[in-house]
């Protein structure tokens, strides 16, 4: 099963490089999408063959972000479907295209599934890699400034944490590998000091590869620059790989028991990635940029979770869910924005819902469940936070997250509304008739689904999916 | 005799801090790949033939041969010579260098010798050339200088995994340098874009993507 998840995207990338076929090219990554949706979903359930191959392996703690790529991805290869019909670009690029989604893909569920630190080290560094492409993909000169820099900033930050990794060999003392289950069994008697510096590295590291502050720059740049598919991905996916490897070696100190340091270094990136995105806010000019802001918040609340504990890793569980299926729905309604008004301002952009019904409502529904809008599965994760740190009696923490929540949702809201609302420009509407027909079904259906979806595990969570989520909570 | 490659790896990127000919830079990546050869040659006689083999690929072949030579090739196709406006003068960048190189020595001599597992001198040059790599980066304007600097930074990292006297699963050693060999070849080919794109290198072209204007 795990075997199938992983060869098939090499099978698939071999073809589109063979046969360079718009068409062809493009239902090989639904295809793919579709295999990794059942095999997942199999595993979900627990009937699929779970049999172990070397180094990858399907447990506990990784099941859950398995099931929130594969239905991301699956979202998104419909979306793609109806968005490379409007790329007027020869075969051979959409095929180079296709090839790179599929590499990004396959390189993103094997950081999930690796079961050992340096195979997840060099997976992460190949989803750099291929999505750098991707990135770069409209070729226009921001393009190639977004490409550079995430490249050069994410190729250094997993450097140094490689740095860690080796510096976490030094503190294992004579145990001579990287398995996580044997550092797990082993952690206890780790030279501690040694292991605080090498936590240090390997947090920064992948921390700049899920976007924590101070090491966010290259994020609000390429998913800006990115096509809205990818852009989709790299939000709800890769952010999500990422932080996958932080959680791993955050049990690592949790079982060697020196979290004080640990957590404080999470709490204070988590804030100070808040603190960023609520500065930066109120002063975007382009909407794509105010959504990966977004990220950068929720990622940032993602790490207080994990630094606080207790019931809130629940709470982190559920919020990676949420903010994953909303901000896939967000970016690729940004999508058929852009085709619609062909520009990325937020000035030149008025009057969504008049032009657009169906965008427009999932613009700002999207909105409402980024923004933790009861039902929305966000409300209840960041209510349980709060709760975690009420009784915790951390009352000054509490205040403070309320506060800059509050500041980045009004920040947020003010763009969302003057978007959907009020009159088109004449100009504009010209320019929106003719691009009408670039926005096919395609490309509302798969927002509908995943907002639907987060909003009814605001009310009602299955009881498989519950059971998932408190066997990935005992993992952290 | 190791100890001696390793001081002499260290005074490389005293070199490197001090001169601005970039095609001076990829020579001194070409001794580099040597040097770490030698110490992976002088060090460790208790590899066996596959290790060995492999790592003699990977810092001669792929470090001394393969990279120097695709930067060659996109220097030449950039023609840009030096890079000359450097924040800092070179005599303080030397100074500046020489400080932290020697800051190494100390702090791996005073902390890191009480480990039996890591070889002081090792850890101290190579943390120091990490340190001493990133700052240059945040120096230096051209943008194929900061490539330099991040392969000497690999270079770095590559030593301090040689310091622990202890292996890394093959497969991950090869994972590592087929990231970092790609991850060159794609900064290589996104230099010439830019090159095209900017007709210049100069890393301030690239500060359009910005929230306040």
């Amino acid at each position: 099963m795990i075997n199938t998840i992983l060869i098939f995207p090499i099978i698939a990338c071999i073809l589109t490089l063979l046969i360079k076929n718009k068409t062809f090219n493009t239902w090989l990554v639904n295809i793919y999408a579709v295999l990794h949706f059942v095999i997942t979903m199999m595993f979900v359930t627990g009937h699929a063959n779970n049999k172990a191959i070397p180094y990858f392996a399907v447990d506990n703690t990784n099941l859950i972000f398995l099931a929130v790529l594969s239905i991301v991805f699956l979202a998104v290869a419909v979306y793609n479907t109806g968005y490379v019909k409007n790329m007027e670009f020869p075969a051979k690029k959409i095929s180079h295209y296709s090839f790179m989604i599929l590499i990004f893909v396959l390189s993103m569920t094997g950081t999930l599934l690796s079961t050992d630190l340096g195979i997840a080290w060099v997976l992460v560094e190949a989803t750099t890699l291929s999505s750098a492409y991707l990135i770069y993909f409209n070729k226009t000169k921001n393009s190639i400034e977004a490409a550079w820099k995430y490249v050069f900033i994410c190729s250094i930050g997993i450097a140094l944490a490689f740095v860690g990794i080796i510096l976490l060999n030094i503190s294992s003392g004579s145990l001579n590998s990287l398995n996580f289950a044997e550092l797990y069994s082993h952690a206890a008697s780790f030279d501690k000091g040694w292991l605080t510096i090498a936590f240090i590295f390997m947090l920064f590291g992948f921390g700049a590869k899920m976007g924590l502050a101070p090491i966010h720059f290259w994020l609000p740049d390429a998913h800006s620059e990115a096509p809205s598919p990818i852009s989709a991905l790299l939000s709800a996916a890769l952010l999500n790989s990422a932080f996958l490897v932080i959680v791993r070696v955050y049990k690592i100190m949790q079982i060697a028991d020196c979290t004080d340091y640990a957590r404080l270094m999470l709490l204070v990136m988590g804030f100070l990635s808040l603190f960023v995105t609520a500065v930066f806010v109120y002063h975007i000019k382009n909407y794509k940029r105010m959504l990966a802001y977004s990220s950068i918040e929720n990622m940032g609340i993602l790490a207080i979770g994990t630094a606080l504990g207790g019931v809130a890793f629940y709470a982190v569980i559920l919020h990676l869910i949420g903010h994953s299926l909303a901000k896939a729905s967000f970016f690729l309604t940004s999508g058929n924005v852009l085709e619609l008004f062909d520009s990325k301002r937020i000035k030149s952009v008025s009057g969504l819902v008049s032009a657009d019904g169906k965008s427009g409502w999932l613009w700002i529904t999207s909105f409402l469940a980024i923004c933790a809008f009861p039902t929305s599965v966000l409300f209840i994760s960041e209510f349980l936070m709060i709760k975690q740190m009420i009784t915790e009696h951390h009352y000054i923490l509490c205040t403070l997250f309320v506060l800059l929540l509050t500041i980045i949702l009004f920040g947020i809201g003010r763009v969302v509304v003057k978007m959907a609302f009020g009159n088109v420009s004449e100009d504009k509407a010209k320019v929106i008739e003719e691009n009408r027909h670039k926005v096919s079904c395609w490309m509302y259906i798969p927002q509908f689904v995943m907002l639907l979806i987060v909003f009814v595990l605001g009310i009602y969570v299955p009881p498989f999916l519950n059971n998932i989520i408190n066997l990935a909570v005992r993992g952290f | 005799m190791v100890n001696g490659f390793v001081i002499l790896f260290g005074l490389t990127m005293l070199y490197l801090a001090a001169t601005s000919r970039i095609v001076a830079h990829i020579r001194l990546l070409i001794a580099q790949g040597i040097l770490l050869f030698l110490i992976c040659c002088s060090g460790m006689e208790h590899l066996n033939l596959l290790n060995f083999a492999f790592l003699a690929v990977e810092t001669l072949i792929v470090k001394a041969i393969v990279i120097p030579w695709f930067l060659y090739r996109v220097l030449k196709k950039t023609h840009s010579n030096r890079d000359v406006a450097a924040n800092i003068p070179h005599f303080y960048c030397l100074v500046i260098a020489s400080i932290i190189l020697i800051a190494g020595f100390l702090v791996s001599n005073y902390y890191v010798s009480s480990m039996k597992l890591i070889s002081p001198i090792f850890f101290g040059v190579s943390a120091a050339t990490i340190i001493i790599s990133l700052w240059l980066i945040t120096i230096k304007h051209k943008i194929i200088s900061n490539v330099i600097e991040f392969i000497t930074m690999e270079n770095g990292i590559f030593l301090l995994s040689l310091s622990v006297a202890k292996e890394m699963p093959m497969l991950v050693n090869l994972g590592v340098l087929l990231d970092v060999f790609i991850a060159v070849y794609i900064l290589g080919l996104f230099v010439n874009e830019i090159n095209k794109e900017f007709k210049d290198l100069e890393v301030s072209h690239l500060s359009e993507l910005k929230d306040y204007e």
